[in-house]
């Protein structure tokens, strides 16, 4: 479990989480909502202890074992309880998707897991390739299939769906809530409400004024509180299954005061 | 598989090594092969003069080529280099200040060296913030910039010698200045450095965030590279005066060859730096005869297209 207690995160001066308490629980997938510069990436920096927070604590609290403050422990350590992943790493120097995944797994890795990554996230034939020669579209791939390597309780994505099309994307939503429901937690900034809404246990809705709204997806997610968020008409509709899903008026709607 | 291939590779690199060795000692204003029957000053040319020569230009290029594969890591711009960067150029400028102020003394010399470097990676380093083109900009005019400092203390010089300005501005590896065995040892202990980092190296390669998130200290292992490639740069401008694009032209030629892992990489680079210098060395003593080239000018001539190539291939 990741329990964040009255967190306070600046960027540039700006409040963009303020007094924030929360315990993100295992075996679910939180999502994170909220306009650009609100504050998505930063919190899961925060998360991840790869930034340092104004004011407040992250701990992890991991069964039978005493609660960990992110600010006290070594990279090593939080390595081995937290993966995260951002932007698309860099491709200068010509690493294969082989040594990519590789790198992921670190010193001992898992044959099986390696081969069900491949598969899962449809890259069987790009291993011998540069990774710069992909698509960025392909190179995401190439990063979720990487973090299945790490067979670590908390994962921290960051917009793990952006470059994918329509098929892969639901590939990247099946496999995360596979892994949730093996008890890994999941926490991931997604920007599509669509896909938000067919995944989130929970979500935590940013507006970058420094207030975090969280709790469970099913009470938060409305049309209401999603219009607001974003400034834009948001409509619940239902979908083939009969489950309900958010669908955002693109075009027409009075986008300044919905 | 993969071990008859890793056995091929240490051979061909030993074969070649041993080739390239011979025909360094042997080449001159006049060729001396090292396994006749050798007169006395054959043999004094060859193991008093050439030999030296030939340990110095060895460890001088495996220097550069490890610097600037810690230094392209380190600011993950594979264009990245002492020479590039301007830190060759300001570690001159510390070098022949100490060598005005204390004439004579190794010791500062090496370490105005070292002093420069620290300024030179200062200097540019205070540029990174404005991304990694503008860097290398930045790298690029201060370089031009120590080169003019150099060029001014140089004249300023009572005595002036165009060939001792020549040395320092375009590299030359018969001064002798630190003792071949030593450098060769300090070449062995910056690869047994650089072997010792080259896991998180690897990391490092997919930038700074994501080795942070696979368990590297990343504060840590830039300021261990820092001090390494700015070290290294040092002994080797302390050697040899400022040789450009050995750095540059060694490390990719090796990642095209072994791939992007730094152990296989690191290895080839000190070795293939080290036997790039060497051949760059018997040619600039031999090809306008006996009048010797500086070695900079040699590997400035292969290094700058390498350069502009990449630079393209990059933007594209």
């Amino acid at each position: 479990m990741l329990a964040v207690a009255d967190l306070t995160l600046l960027r540039g001066g700006n409040r963009l989480v303020e007094s924030f308490s929360h315990a993100f629980a295992a075996g679910n997938v939180h999502v994170v909502l909220g306009p650009n510069g609100a504050g998505k990436s930063t919190l899961l920096l925060a998360l991840a202890g790869m930034i340092k927070a104004e004011s407040g604590d992250v701990n992890v609290v991991i069964r039978g074992a005493a609660a960990r403050s992110v600010a006290s422990c070594s990279r090593q350590t939080l390595s081995q309880l937290m993966a995260w992943q951002g932007d698309l790493p860099s491709a200068e120097f010509g690493l294969t998707v082989g040594q990519r995944l590789l790198l992921a797994a670190g010193d001992s890795p898992d044959e099986m897991r390696l081969c069900a990554a491949v598969d899962a996230m449809d890259i069987e034939g790009l291993q011998h390739r540069d990774m710069a020669a992909l698509s960025s579209g392909e190179r995401q791939r190439v990063e979720l299939a990487a973090i299945m390597q790490r067979d670590v309780p908390i994962w921290l994505l960051d917009e793990p769906t952006s470059h994918l099309d329509l098929r892969h994307q639901a590939a990247a939503l099946a496999m995360l809530r596979r892994e949730a429901e093996r008890g890994r937690l999941i926490v991931t900034v997604l920007h599509d409400l669509l896909q938000a809404s067919s995944i989130a246990d929970e979500v935590l809705l940013l507006d970058g004024s420094g207030r975090v709204e969280a709790g469970a997806a099913k009470t938060l997610l409305t049309s209401q509180r999603a219009s607001e968020l974003f400034g834009l008409p948001v409509h619940v509709c239902t979908d083939g299954k009969g489950q309900p899903c958010l669908l955002p008026e693109f075009i027409g709607g009075n986008h300044e005061t919905a | 598989m993969k071990n008859n291939r890793n056995i091929v590779t240490c051979l061909a690199g030993t074969a070649l090594l041993l080739l390239i060795s011979y025909i360094a000692l042997g080449i001159g204003d006049q060729w001396i092969s090292p396994f006749g029957s050798l007169s006395h000053d054959d043999a004094l040319i060859v193991w008093q003069l050439r030999f030296p020569r030939l340990l110095t230009a060895f460890a001088v290029g495996g220097m550069l080529a490890l610097a600037g594969a810690w230094f392209q890591v380190l600011l993950g711009n594979p264009l990245a280099e002492p020479y590039v960067l301007g830190v060759a150029g300001s570690a001159s400028v510390g070098a022949v200040s100490a060598l005005v102020m204390l004439p004579g003394s190794t010791i500062a010399l090496t370490a105005g060296a070292f002093a420069g470097a620290w300024l030179g990676i200062f200097a540019v380093m205070s540029f990174a913030r404005l991304g990694q083109n503008r860097l290398l900009l930045a790298g690029v005019v201060l370089a031009a910039f120590w080169s003019a400092v150099l060029a001014l203390i140089l004249a300023l010089l009572p005595g002036r010698d165009l060939v001792v300005a020549f040395a320092w501005m375009m590299g030359d590896v018969s001064r002798g200045t630190i003792p071949s065995w030593l450098l060769l040892l300090l070449w062995g202990l910056a690869l047994a450095c650089g072997m010792a980092l080259s896991r998180s190296l690897d990391a490092l390669l997919l930038g700074p965030r994501h080795a942070e998130a696979l368990g590297v200290d990343v504060k840590l292992l830039q300021r261990r590279l820092l001090w390494s490639a700015s070290a290294v740069t040092a002994l080797a401008v302390s050697a040899a005066g400022t040789i450009g694009f050995v750095g540059l032209v060694i490390p990719h030629l090796m990642r095209l060859i072994f791939g992007s892992m730094h152990r296989p990489v690191l290895i080839a680079s000190a070795l293939g730096g080290g036997m790039l210098l060497m051949m760059a060395d018997s040619a600039a003593r031999t090809v306008l005869a006996p009048v010797e080239l500086p070695v900079g000018v040699l590997t400035a001539l292969v290094g700058v297209p390498v350069f502009l190539y990449l630079l393209v291939k990059r933007v594209r």
